[in-house]
This record gives C-alpha cells, sequence and structure tokens, in this order.
C-alpha cells in the first residue's frame, strides 16, 4: 500500500483517475479501524489532509458552504451555523466524544454513509446540496439523491466530495437535531432533525428528517404538512409522526428492536419540537 | 531488502513530545503501533482498536485524538503529545499530581488516556462542572470502573475547590 498526500484537489483527482484501487482517507475514524479490522483493503491511500481548499466554514448571502474536510468539532463550534443551520450544528456536537469530534469529517461521514450517523438526516432538514469534483468536473448533487442505501451514496467513482452547501432556509427558522443513544456518545437509537419556523402560535414552516430510521434518511412532505398550519399540538405532532413512523424502515440490531424504534419517533419528533416551538435555538 | 520491503515502506517525519522522528514505516501503520512499536512510547494503550474505548488518546495540536484509527501519516504536519510528554523529568504534571492525591488509580490500564483527556478539557475549559467533565471524559472506558475519584481528580484543579 501506498500513501499519497496532495496538496490540492486537482492532484487528488488526478491520482484517482490515475491508479486502479485508491480511496480517499479524511478523519480516518472509519477507514483506519475498517483497516484494523482487516474489513477494507486498498492500494493507494490519498490523504485529502494537505488540500486547505476542502477544510473550514464560509459564507455568502444566500448560503454556507462546508468543506468536506471541516471537522465534527469545527461545525459544532461554529458561530455561523445559526437559524435553520443550528440543525446540522447541533447534529455535530451530538456526534461521539470530543476525540473522535477533532478527527471525524462531514465529507468522511456522509461518504460513508452509515445510516445510524447524525449528518446525513441533519442534512436532509437543512436541505444541503453536496458539491462533488471528479477529473471531469464539478456537479451538485441535492441531499434527496445522495444517499442511496445502506452505505452506499450517489458519488461516482473517481469523485471527491468538495463542500457541504446550505441554503440559509426561510427568514426565522430555527433547526435543532434530537438524538437518543444507549449512552452517552453512542451512535443514534433513532434521530429526529428538525427546522421549523413559527408565525405566532402557528407553525408556518417545517421540514422533518429522521436518522436510523432506515437505508437512508427519511423525509415525508405530509408529515410536514400536517404540521405546517397548526400550533404544533399533540394531535398535529400525532399525525406528523404515524406518517413518520409509516415511511420508516428500522433494523433490529443491538442499539434498539424495529418495534422499540418505531416507539421512539413520535417521542422524539415531540421533543425536536417542542425544544424549537419554546424558541430556544439549538443548545447542543 | 526484498522488493515488497521497497514497495511497502514510505518515509515519514513525526514530531511527538517536542522530537522530531524519521522513520520509514509502512503506510498501513496507525499512529499507536508506530508509538509503541517504534517510539517505544507505550503510555497510550491499545485495547478496542477501534477508536471507541479511548485507551489511546493522544494530543494532535493539543487535542485529543485516537491514536489506533489514525494513521502515522496522517500525523506528519502535527504536533503530537503522549502521556510521556506531560511531565517535566520526575515532575508530574498538575493533571497527573491530581489523579495520585485523589487515589483516581486503580490498575492503571485507562490511566494514560484519562490524563491525556482531562488535560486537554482543562486547557479548552479550565473550571469544569461535574457535568463538563463527564462529557469531557465521556470517551474514555475505565475497566475498573472508577471513575468517581478521576471527576474528583479533575475538580480539585478547578476554582470552586479552592473557594
Ligand atoms: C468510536 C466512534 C464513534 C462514532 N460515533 C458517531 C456518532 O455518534 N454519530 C455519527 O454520526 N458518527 C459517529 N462516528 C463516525 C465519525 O464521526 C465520522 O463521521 C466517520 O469516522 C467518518 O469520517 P472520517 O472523516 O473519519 O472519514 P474516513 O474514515 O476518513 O472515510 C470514510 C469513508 O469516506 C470516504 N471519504 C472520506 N472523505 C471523502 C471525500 N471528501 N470524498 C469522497 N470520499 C470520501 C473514504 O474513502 C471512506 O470510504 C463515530 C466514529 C467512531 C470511530
Ligand atoms: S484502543 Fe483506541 S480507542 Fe480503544
Ligand atoms: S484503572 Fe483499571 S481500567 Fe481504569
Amino acid at each position: 500500500m501506498r500513501y499519497l498526500a496532495p496538496g490540492s484537489l486537482k492532484e487528488a483527482l488526478d491520482i484517482l483517475r490515475r491508479e486502479d484501487d485508491a480511496r480517499c482517507i479524511a478523519g480516518g475514524a472509519t477507514l483506519v479501524a475498517m483497516m484494523n479490522a482487516d474489513l477494507v483493503a486498498v492500494d493507494v491511500l490519498v490523504g485529502l489532509g494537505r488540500i486547505a481548499e476542502l477544510s473550514g466554514i464560509t459564507e455568502t448571502d444566500d448560503e454556507v458552504r462546508i468543506g468536506a474536510m471541516t471537522r465534527h468539532a469545527e461545525i459544532a463550534a461554529s458561530p455561523v451555523l445559526t437559524g435553520a443551520l443550528g440543525v446540522v450544528r447541533s447534529a455535530a456536537g451530538q456526534i461521539a466524544h470530543p476525540a473522535v469530534r477533532n478527527m471525524g469529517t462531514i465529507g468522511g461521514s456522509i461518504c460513508h454513509a452509515d445510516p445510524a450517523a447524525d449528518f446525513p438526516a441533519a442534512l436532509l432538514a437543512a436541505d444541503a446540496t453536496i458539491e462533488a469534483a471528479s477529473a471531469e468536473g464539478t456537479r451538485q448533487i441535492p441531499i434527496g439523491e445522495f444517499f442511496e442505501d445502506y452505505f452506499e451514496t450517489a458519488l461516482r467513482e473517481g469523485e471527491i466530495v468538495t463542500a457541504i452547501r446550505l441554503p440559509r432556509g426561510p427568514a426565522g427558522a430555527r433547526g435543532h437535531h434530537v438524538k437518543f443513544s444507549r449512552v452517552d456518545g453512542d451512535y443514534a437509537t433513532v434521530s429526529v432533525s428538525a427546522v421549523l419556523v413559527m408565525a405566532g402560535a402557528t407553525c408556518s414552516y417545517a421540514r422533518i428528517a429522521l436518522g436510523s430510521s432506515g437505508p437512508v434518511p427519511i423525509r415525508v412532505t405530509a408529515a410536514e404538512e400536517a404540521l405546517v398550519g397548526s400550533p404544533l399540538d399533540q394531535a398535529a405532532i400525532a399525525e406528523a409522526a404515524r406518517l413518520l413512523a409509516e415511511a420508516a424502515d428500522p433494523v433490529d440490531d443491538v442499539r434498539g428492536t424495529t418495534e422499540y424504534r418505531l416507539m421512539l419517533i413520535p417521542r422524539l419528533l415531540a421533543r425536536a419540537l417542542n425544544t424549537l416551538k419554546d424558541g430556544e435555538t439549538a443548545s447542543v | 531488502m526484498s522488493e515488497m520491503d521497497v514497495i511497502e515502506k514510505q518515509p515519514v517525519t513525526l514530531r511527538v513530545n517536542g522530537n522530531v522522528h524519521e522513520l520509514e514505516i509502512a503506510p498501513a501503520r496507525t499512529l499507536l503501533d508506530v508509538l509503541r512499536s517504534e517510539l517505544r512510547l507505550t503510555g497510550a494503550k491499545r485495547s478496542c482498536n477501534q477508536g471507541v474505548c479511548g485507551a489511546c488518546s493522544v494530543l494532535r495540536d493539543g487535542k485529543p485524538v485516537r491514536a489506533c484509527i489514525s494513521l502515522a501519516f496522517a500525523a506528519e504536519d502535527s504536533e503530537i503529545t503522549t502521556i510521556e510528554g506531560l511531565a517535566d523529568g520526575n515532575r508530574l504534571s498538575r493533571v497527573q499530581q491530581a489523579f495520585v492525591d485523589a487515589g483516581a488509580v486503580q490498575c492503571g490500564f485507562c490511566m494514560p488516556a484519562m490524563v491525556i483527556a482531562a488535560t486537554a478539557l482543562l486547557n479548552e475549559n479550565p473550571n469544569p462542572g461535574v457535568e463538563e467533565i463527564r462529557h469531557g471524559l465521556g470517551g474514555n472506558i475505565c475497566r475498573c470502573s472508577g471513575y468517581v475519584k478521576v471527576v474528583d481528580a479533575i475538580l480539585s484543579l478547578t476554582e470552586g475547590s479552592k473557594s
């Protein structure tokens, strides 16, 4: 095996085009764990750590752009991720423990596409666009099309995720991520990501996504419609939760049975919505 | 040297505890493996080798990371501090001394990483409360289950304990 550490994106893309069995390594938190367990073998590892253009959070009037190599700890502490984008900041702060948040990157998280991860649902709720580059050029992938199955994404061979682009969201929006896990720092048994606008006591906008509830994060527009126009009373939340649970297809595993996960959905949805309704922005 | 070796080994420069090391290693080797086997710094422990237990924690540019799931090559641009780098000769760091004074150490296996995590926490937040300490060290598992005195040790270094 060889390790290459290109200093520019162009160089990295050239390596991916040139080499047969080359694979990017970002934080390494998942890839190295898999190598340690003999689950993957790679000929050429392409370290992305020296490519400055892949790191950091920048903003324009319309959007916030998070470089693929930005670490969870930086996202969790970003003063730029406010309003609707609080959903992404809040998810980042709930990933694992400090040491893993100092290693893992948002690009690595979504490329690995673990359905139990926190970013997939949060990015779906935030209506993100994934920017991917290859030697042929750059393309934009709507988040709804990025995750295809367990550990499968729309990324093609030779492509590198360069950034996650987040629209600011509607005026007055707030976002929050709620996660239930067996112990502090574990992957979610179920997570709910929510972005909400309240017009007085009435909900005027809702975008909700479930994590750890199927092969890919789940969004149901009918559930959002059940919330919009309501005061987010019990009946509206129960109806939205019913529609979401109907679309969910959670696994039965060590983190919880399918039945248990389905029971968590209404409870976590209520928790997320009540937090946002009461005007608290993401606290974690 | 066989042809395999020529292909498999690459030069790497690591900065650990203020020393610069020039090594030739296989790129798949983890930072933990290189620290322990090449540099003989055995304070960072190998337990799960999966990033879960925390026993291998070291500081990368002052922040805690898991050495078992870090490639040595990916550490080239950073300053690594292991537990061996905290004491000043035979004088323990204040965090190490606080752990001793509180009687926080049982078998000791998890302790280098606990001290590393506590050091990083206190650098970032000199006066953590109990909850913040628990979260800061949440990724460090102690199989002797001696968490109470670890928290006591860290608390003893905060403003609150002195007033
Ligand atoms: C102990 C532990 C606990 C964890 N707990 C949680 C949790 O609670 N919630 C959660 O969401 N996550 C959790 N994670 C996952 C972690 O936070 C990271 O998201 C994960 O390790 C992947 O990020 P990475 O940067 O380490 O990617 P790597 O391991 O470097 O790469 C992962 C995969 O993505 C590919 N890749 C990486 N970057 C790119 C890119 N820019 N373009 C194309 N391909 C790329 C790699 O080739 C590889 O296949 C946990 C991990 C560990 C080790
Ligand atoms: S040995 Fe590294 S986290 Fe367990
Ligand atoms: S002191 Fe024995 S594992 Fe913690």
